[in-house]
Parts: C-alpha cells; sequence; structure tokens
C-alpha cells in the first residue's frame, strides 16, 4: 500500500538523509555532487575517493564515485585512479581488493590527475633562439 | 688620375689647388674657363667641359653605361672593361669611364660593337665565377647577375672539358666585419681604392694577374646567409650612435634589424657608413629591457605590468614634488627631452641635465654658434687649414674625418709634402706662401692621413692667438681655416676657459668669407645637440650632472644615461648614505626613496659591469625603443634635425620614451598637453622651430658677440693637465654606448683588433 502510494520514496529519503549524517551534510552533498543516492560503500582508493554501488539503480547510475572532501568542488574524472576506472566503467565487476590477478610492479607510477589550467600543467617551450634577449637584472647578494 | 668628378665641377666645386698650379704655370696667365666641346652619345648632342670621360657625358643624356670597376666617388681604375663603347673612326672600343671626351666624337653605346665587346667581357667574366648565385649572399642585389641578364650571352660556350675547376684563392680572414669569397671577385678593385682612398687604410691590394690574381669578393660578414632583398623591408631611418646623425637603411625581416645600410646624403655622409653604425645592429637584440621592473623589498628588480610601473612611479614622483632630476643619455631623442624637461617644469624643478658638461660661462649654450659644427660636414673638405683641438675625428665622428681626407687628398694637406715645399721654397727665396695643412692640438693619434701635431699642452691656444708659436703664421694666412674643437674639452674643469681662447683664437683668423665658419665644435653623442635646444628653453639647467650631485634630489630619472656619469663615489659623503640606504630600501614609504628609471638600458656582459650600471642603481625600468623601433628627432653635430622612422616594434613591452613620460605626468597631475606626435611635435616647433625642419642645417650666428661674452670668463686654463681624448686607438672605438656594448659583432671587432696588434706582421 505505502509502495503503491509512493509513500516507501519518503522513507527511502529519511534513511539516505541518515546514512549521509543528518539534513545539513545532505544539503551539502546536494549542492556538491547534483544528487543523493543511498548507496553501499564498496571500496575507497589511497587518495580518500569513496566508491559507492546501488544495484537497485538501473545500469550506468549504479555505480558512483564520491570524491575525497579535499578536493571540494574541484573535482574531476582524472581523479579517478587507474585502478578503479574499469570497476566505475562496468569494464569489471571485480573491485581492485577483491582481484588477484591485477598486475603490480615496482616501476608502476603513480596515479597523476589532469593538470591543465593549473600552475602544474605542461606547456611546451620554444626551441628556437629568441629574437630578442632581454636584459636579466643582476642578484643582489 | 681624375679625382674630381663631373657632378662637382658642374656645381663649381673647388678644383683641386695642384692642379690649378699646374695649369696656371702650364698657361703661365690667369686660367681661361675651358670651352665645352660637343659630342654626340647615340647622336643625341651633349656639350661637356673637356676633360669629361664618356661615361659622365653618356650619364647626362640618360644613357647608362654598364660598369663594374667604375665609382663616382673613387679614382678611375679602367680595368673591368665592361664600359666598351664603339666610338665612330676608332679602330677599338674604348673604355668609356677613363677616356676624355674629344671634340665631335660620335659615342655608340648600343651599336653591334659595343654589345660584342660587352658580352665578351661577361663572358670572360663568368668563365672564372660560380655559376651558383642561390647560394651567394649577394644574389638578388648583385651587379654582377643584372649585368649579365641585361647584356650577357644566352648562352654558355664554358665545357671545363679538363675538370680543372674554376679559380679560387686561399681564403683570408679580414676581420669579423667582412667576408671574403674567394672564388667570386671580378677584380673591380673597389675595395682596395675604397680603402685607400676613402678609408686611408691601405691594407687591400691586389697580387698577380689572371688565374693567379689574388683576391676575393667581399660581402657583411654578420649578415651573410640571413635574408635575401627581396624578403627584406627597407626604412629610412638615422644612425644615432655618432653626433654625425648618417643616414641609413634599416633593412628587416620578421620584425628584426636584419642590417643596416648607408643612405645616401650628401651633405652628411655621402654614401658611406661608419663601421659603428653599420654592424652594431646586432646589439638591438640584446640585454634588452623588454618589461617594466620596479624593486622589491629584497632588492631585486621584478617585471611589472605597465599599470603598476607607472602608479609607483608617479606615487614617488608626487611625494618628491620639486627635487627631481633628470640625466638624459647619448641617445635620447628630442621628443622625450622635451617631454622629460616639460614634466620637471611642472613640477618645479628644473635639474635636466646631460652626461656631457657644457660650460655656461659667457654665452653657455645661449647661442648656438657655441655649440654646432657650424661649418657643416660637407664643407670640411674645402678647408685649407684645419686645427682638430681635443678631438679624435677619425674615432668620435669617422665620416667627418673622411670629409678631411678627402679634403687632404683633393687639396694636398699634407704636411711633408708641404714641409719640404716651403723648404725649397725659403732656399729659393721667395716669398711665403700659405699652404693648406692639418694640424692638431691634443694627443697623438691616428686619422689615417699626415698631420702636425703641434702637441697637448692647452697654451699653444693661446701661443697661437699671440703669434708666438710658428703655427699662428700659417693659421692667420689661412683663407679657410677650420677650427674643430672636441666636445671633451668642456669635460675639463678649465674647459671654459679653453673653449674662450679658442673663440678668440677664431676671430683672429683672416678669413674674409662670410659663409665660411671657422669656430665648430665636434659632438660625441646623438642627443647633445638637441638637448642644448632644451637647456635654451629652460635657462637655468647644467649640462652635465654636477647639479644632480649637489642636489638633494629624492627622484632621479636616467633617461638612456648609462656612461657611469652619476656615481655613488661622486656623491657627497653624507649624501651617499642617505642615497645608499635609501636606494635599496624599497618599502612602503615611497616618498623617502631616491628613485630612479632607467630607459633602454642594454647591459653587457663584456667589460664588467660598466654598462649595467644604470641599470643596477634603478629602482625602477621603464622600458623605451630603440633608435630603430621610434619616430623620433634627432639633431647631429652641425645642428640638422632628422627624423628617424619605425622599422621595428620596441620589443616586448618597451614603449616609445616620450609616451612613457606622458603617461606618467597624467597620473603625476601634472599633465603634459600633447597626446600624439603631431601634437609633441608641435611643441618641438615652439620651443626651437628648426627642430622639425628635418634635414635642413640652420647656420648659427653671433660668433662676435660670443666671443666677447667669453671674455667675461674668469679662470685660468690649466696647462699643466695636457687635452686629451678617450677614443684614442681603434679598440675603444667599437663599444663605446649601450648599443654597441651589447653588439657581438663589436665584441669580435675589439677581439681582431687586440689579436692584431699581438700579430707580429
Amino acid at each position: 500500500m505505502a509502495q503503491y502510494f509512493g509513500l516507501d520514496k519518503i522513507a527511502q529519503f529519511f534513511k539516505t538523509v541518515k546514512q549521509y549524517g543528518g539534513l545539513k551534510a545532505s544539503l551539502y552533498k546536494l549542492y556538491r555532487m547534483d544528487s543523493l543516492r543511498p548507496g553501499t560503500l564498496v571500496g575507497t582508493d589511497k587518495y580518500g575517493n569513496k566508491y559507492y554501488e546501488n544495484p537497485s539503480m538501473f545500469y550506468g547510475r549504479n555505480r558512483w564515485i564520491e570524491y575525497a572532501p579535499q578536493y571540494g568542488l574541484e573535482y574531476d574524472g582524472s581523479q579517478v585512479p587507474a585502478e578503479w576506472f574499469g570497476w566505475l566503467h562496468y569494464k569489471t565487476d571485480l573491485t581492485p581488493d577483491k582481484d588477484p590477478s591485477r598486475p603490480k610492479y615496482k616501476w608502476m607510477a603513480d596515479h597523476t590527475e589532469n593538470l591543465s589550467g593549473t600552475s602544474g600543467q605542461f606547456m611546451p617551450y620554444s626551441t628556437t633562439r629568441p629574437k630578442i634577449e632581454p636584459w636579466i637584472p643582476p642578484k643582489r647578494c | 688620375m681624375l679625382r674630381i668628378t663631373l657632378g662637382k665641377i658642374i656645381k663649381g666645386a673647388k678644383v683641386s689647388p695642384k692642379y690649378v698650379y699646374i695649369t696656371t704655370r702650364a698657361l703661365s696667365g690667369p686660367a681661361k674657363p675651358p670651352e665645352n666641346v660637343e659630342v654626340f652619345i647615340d647622336d643625341k648632342p651633349v656639350h661637356v667641359p673637356p676633360g669629361t670621360t664618356v661615361l659622365q657625358a653618356a650619364a647626362l643624356v640618360g644613357v647608362e653605361i654598364p660598369r663594374f670597376c667604375y665609382h663616382e666617388r673613387l679614382a678611375v681604375a679602367g680595368n673591368c672593361r665592361m664600359c666598351l663603347v664603339e666610338v665612330e673612326k676608332s679602330p677599338k672600343p674604348v673604355a668609356a669611364c677613363a677616356m676624355p671626351v674629344m671634340k665631335g666624337w660620335r659615342i655608340k653605346t648600343d651599336s653591334e660593337l659595343t654589345r660584342k665587346a660587352r658580352e665578351g667581357v661577361m663572358e670572360f667574366l663568368l668563365v672564372n665565377h660560380p655559376l651558383d648565385c642561390p647560394i651567394c649572399d649577394q644574389g638578388g642585389e648583385c651587379d654582377l647577375q643584372d649585368q649579365s641578364m641585361a647584356f650577357g650571352s644566352d648562352r654558355s660556350r664554358f665545357t671545363d672539358i679538363d675538370f680543372s675547376g674554376k679559380r679560387a684563392v686561399e681564403d683570408k680572414d679580414i676581420g669579423p666585419l667582412v667576408k671574403t669569397i674567394m672564388t667570386r671577385c671580378i677584380h673591380c678593385t673597389r675595395c682596395i681604392r675604397f680603402a685607400s682612398e676613402v678609408a686611408g687604410v691601405d691594407d687591400l691590394g691586389t697580387t698577380g694577374r689572371g688565374n693567379d690574381m689574388q683576391w676575393g669578393a667581399l660581402t657583411s660578414k654578420p649578415y651573410s646567409f640571413t635574408a635575401r632583398p627581396w624578403e627584406i623591408r627597407k626604412i629610412d631611418s638615422i644612425d644615432v650612435l655618432d653626433a654625425v646623425g648618417s643616414n641609413i637603411i634599416v633593412s628587416t625581416r620578421t620584425g628584426e634589424v636584419m642590417r643596416i645600410v648607408p643612405r645616401v646624403n650628401e651633405e652628411i655622409n655621402e654614401e658611406w657608413l661608419a663601421d659603428k653604425s653599420r654592424f652594431a645592429y646586432d646589439g638591438l637584440k640584446r640585454q634588452r629591457l623588454v618589461t617594466p621592473m620596479i624593486r622589491d623589498n629584497n632588492g631585486e628588480l621584478k617585471p611589472v605590468d605597465w599599470e603598476a610601473a607607472i602608479l609607483t612611479v608617479a606615487k614617488v614622483i608626487k611625494c618628491a614634488g620639486p627635487s627631481i632630476g633628470v640625466i638624459a643619455g647619448g641617445m635620447a631623442d628630442a621628443e622625450v627631452l622635451v617631454a622629460a624637461k616639460d614634466l620637471l617644469n611642472r613640477l618645479g624643478s628644473e635639474a635636466l641635465c646631460t652626461e656631457h658638461t657644457f660650460p655656461l660661462d659667457g654665452s653657455g649654450t645661449d647661442l648656438r654658434s657655441s655649440y654646432l659644427l657650424n661649418n657643416k660636414i660637407v664643407n670640411a673638405e674645402e678647408a685649407d687649414l684645419v686645427l682638430l683641438i681635443g678631438t679624435n675625428p677619425r674615432l668620435e665622428a669617422p665620416l667627418l674625418n673622411t670629409r678631411l681626407r678627402k679634403g687632404w687628398v683633393h687639396n694636398d694637406l699634407d704636411p711633408p709634402k708641404l714641409a719640404f715645399r716651403e723648404q725649397w721654397e725659403a732656399l729659393a727665396g721667395k716669398e711665403y706662401k700659405p699652404r693648406p695643412v692639418v694640424a692638431s692640438i691634443g694627443p697623438e693619434v691616428d686619422l689615417r692621413y699626415p698631420y702636425e701635431n703641434l702637441g697637448s699642452n692647452p697654451d699653444l691656444i693661446k701661443q697661437i692667438i699671440t703669434g708666438s708659436h710658428t703655427f699662428s703664421r700659417k693659421f692667420k694666412a689661412a683663407k679657410r681655416p677650420l677650427i674643430i674643437i672636441g666636445s671633451e674639452i668642456f669635460e675639463r674643469p678649465d674647459g671654459a676657459a679653453i673653449f674662450a681662447a679658442v673663440q678668440t683664437l677664431a676671430t683672429k683668423s683672416s678669413c674674409t668669407d662670410e659663409n665660411w665658419k671657422v669656430l665648430n665644435v665636434l659632438h660625441k653623442v646623438a642627443s647633445q645637440v638637441s638637448l642644448y635646444y632644451r637647456l635654451i628653453m629652460g635657462g637655468l639647467d647644467t649640462p652635465g650632472v654636477d647639479k644632480i650631485r649637489e642636489g638633494n634630489l629624492k627622484v632621479l630619472l636616467l633617461i638612456g644615461a648609462d656612461e657611469c656619469s652619476i656615481n655613488k663615489s661622486d656623491l657627497p659623503k653624507d649624501c651617499f648614505i642617505i642615497y645608499q640606504g635609501k636606494l635599496f630600501i624599497f618599502n612602503a614609504e615611497f616618498g623617502k626613496v631616491p628613485f630612479s628609471i632607467f630607459h633602454k638600458t642594454i647591459k653587457h656582459s663584456f667589460l664588467g659591469h660598466h654598462g649595467d650600471y644604470g641599470a643596477s642603481i634603478a629602482d625602477a625600468i621603464l622600458p623605451g625603443a630603440a633608435y630603430t623601433e621610434k619616430q623620433a628627432t634627432y639633431v647631429n653635430t652641425e645642428g640638422r634635425a632628422q627624423e628617424t622612422l619605425v622599422a621595428v616594434s620596441p620589443p616586448g613591452r618597451a614603449r616609445e620614451d616620450w609616451k612613457i613620460i606622458r603617461a606618467i605626468s597624467e597620473v603625476v597631475g601634472a599633465k603634459l598637453p600633447y597626446d600624439n606626435l603631431n601634437e609633441i611635435r608641435d611643441r618641438l616647433d615652439q620651443v626651437a622651430p628648426h627642430l622639425t625642419k628635418y634635414g635642413y642645417a640652420e647656420d648659427a650666428n653671433y660668433f662676435k658677440q660670443a666671443e666677447q661674452l667669453a671674455q667675461s670668463i674668469q679662470g685660468n686654463i690649466d696647462n699643466c693637465t695636457p687635452l686629451d681624448v678617450k677614443i684614442k686607438v681603434l679598440e675603444d672605438y667599437f663599444m663605446t654606448d649601450a648599443i654597441s656594448r651589447a653588439s657581438p659583432t663589436m665584441a669580435k671587432c675589439v677581439q681582431a683588433v687586440l689579436k692584431q696588434k699581438q700579430s707580429k706582421y
């Protein structure tokens, strides 16, 4: 009956709010991620990003990431490390900690996010000599 | 040798006394004006004076005869044979450049025989000339290329069946400026004649004949393989590296100055150019100020944008009020000087100073005749007596020296020859007749022509005036004497007294020609003369930095002043501490900070920190434009206003100098009433109308009055200190200002001179 009238959605809402830790936290989450979804925490990567799953939602919406709090609103897809990428994009159903066949070598580089638009971005440089050599003021010692 | 060109004769130039002497002796009577002869060039009649060559006569009717070796400013050599023309009833074709016309000659410049002769000459030239114009530097502006197109054969008979190769000789290193290409020489000997006649450096020559002939074609070494004549833009401009104001063409490509070549101006540089002016252009690309800089709390100069720089500078100037001074350097243009002067006056200051001093005693800078090369550069070659006082024209103004040398070549100003002739005449009991001569008071320097060094004691001037010196007899006898006084004299403490004596000496000459100006001042830097106009306008200014040293200045604006004229040790002891203390602490208390602004400084790394002095003491740097980057007025040492044009844009954030001053003035609250070039030119016109009469040198007068005023000068000549010049030898010449000090080519020149000195040959 309650399901027929959709009252379970209200219960679901309160449950979700409770899961997120109160009304204020939920509002912040809504502000930051544009959605409130109840889900089970599947794992956390080394950067603090949390990965959630809710099989009751349809494919494409049932796995998501909640970026680590230090990113604030400045999060983007390149902050997902490679080991979680496959799970998040349905390439595999096994999370990194449950997949024994993942290769692990010492020389594998750490994940880096896309630094475009920041001071760490890659800047191509000219290899030709400048037409004007500027005067560089002498360093004062 | 026919050294006097037709053009000069037509203009009524003075014919060499040597020839006059010979002619008068031959005729033993007054020389009659020669009658013109009639000749026919391609059946066109033309009347020319006897002695005119076929080539010159043809030029009069507009027929240009091809030539390689003939150059109208050099002696005729007649060795290229390209100018062969047919003369009716002559068995052989004649060389037009060397053959004087005879009455009634019918010259055929486009006949079958003439064309065949030209084709033959071209073929012989090209037998020993590589045909790789695409890799040759001269390609596109090559006489040989053009003339082989116009007059050469359309097919080759050259088949090197023995594979013996074309003529090539051993490469010669003749310094960092001129490149020799040993396969391309066509033996026109123009370089040799130029070196020996114009430059006075008999270093080039030819040996051997035919295939053994040992010489190469000359091209510019720094310009080699950089640009092609059809891809460069040519902008007419003015050279500012010395006070002569030579006319130049700035060739640019891709926003870069590729080379500088001379532009013909008969009144200044003819068609020659000094080495520094021609080759120091690579200094325009190095050590440039490209962004405004402000000294931060740590004492480091940090790049800032224009807004921050101008606001900061304006704030400091506002706090300083009238305690502001300006030192203008050698390459400041008239526009920035008038803007700086106007700004200073609006702020209630008068301390616009030059780096080089000029005595204000007597007439000072009030009368133009006291600081100009009054007799004009072009007339220097007409002088029959030249007295150089404390100057080395060869290195301070090379193109004036070529004029003097020309006079020496043409007018026989040769002391040893003269001495011999005088002795001979004395023995023969003849009456003393004056002979032209060049003499100098100052250190013994190499002028590339013989001259009489009277010594370096300033007392010699007095001796010549009183007549106790033997030279005074010659001076008094001279009809066209020329006294050239170097601007370094004025930097001596007794400069005013020496100049007064020279002014007196100038009035003692027996020159009767109204238009002949005996007294001439030779400056060393391009901005000096236009600066003196500023001084007239202000009235109270001090040339030289003495006022800066005395004054309790809070703000000091250096406009391209990098000659170390204001030195920390020059400042008084008590001022020194304050100056230093405030100089290096740049904090919120801007008003207390002595502040200097440095324009267009070019630091160089070759002579230590000498050139970066201005920048290292400056607290703010406002980058300005060099002379190739702005439309600006410069006045040369004869008082001729000339205009540079924009060839390339100023690098980075640099701006035209006067616009910077104008921008500051607005923020300071003393807005200058000109917004564009025309309006500031109007202001120039108000200050000194001849500053905007470009290309025209206004005559200066009031020599008598200046001399009378000079009589009031107190102080004696210091006879213990001999007259001296700073630039004595060639290695001092190349790096004298911010641009040439930054130039790698000029540095190489200095090295080459030093290496040459060590050479045992």
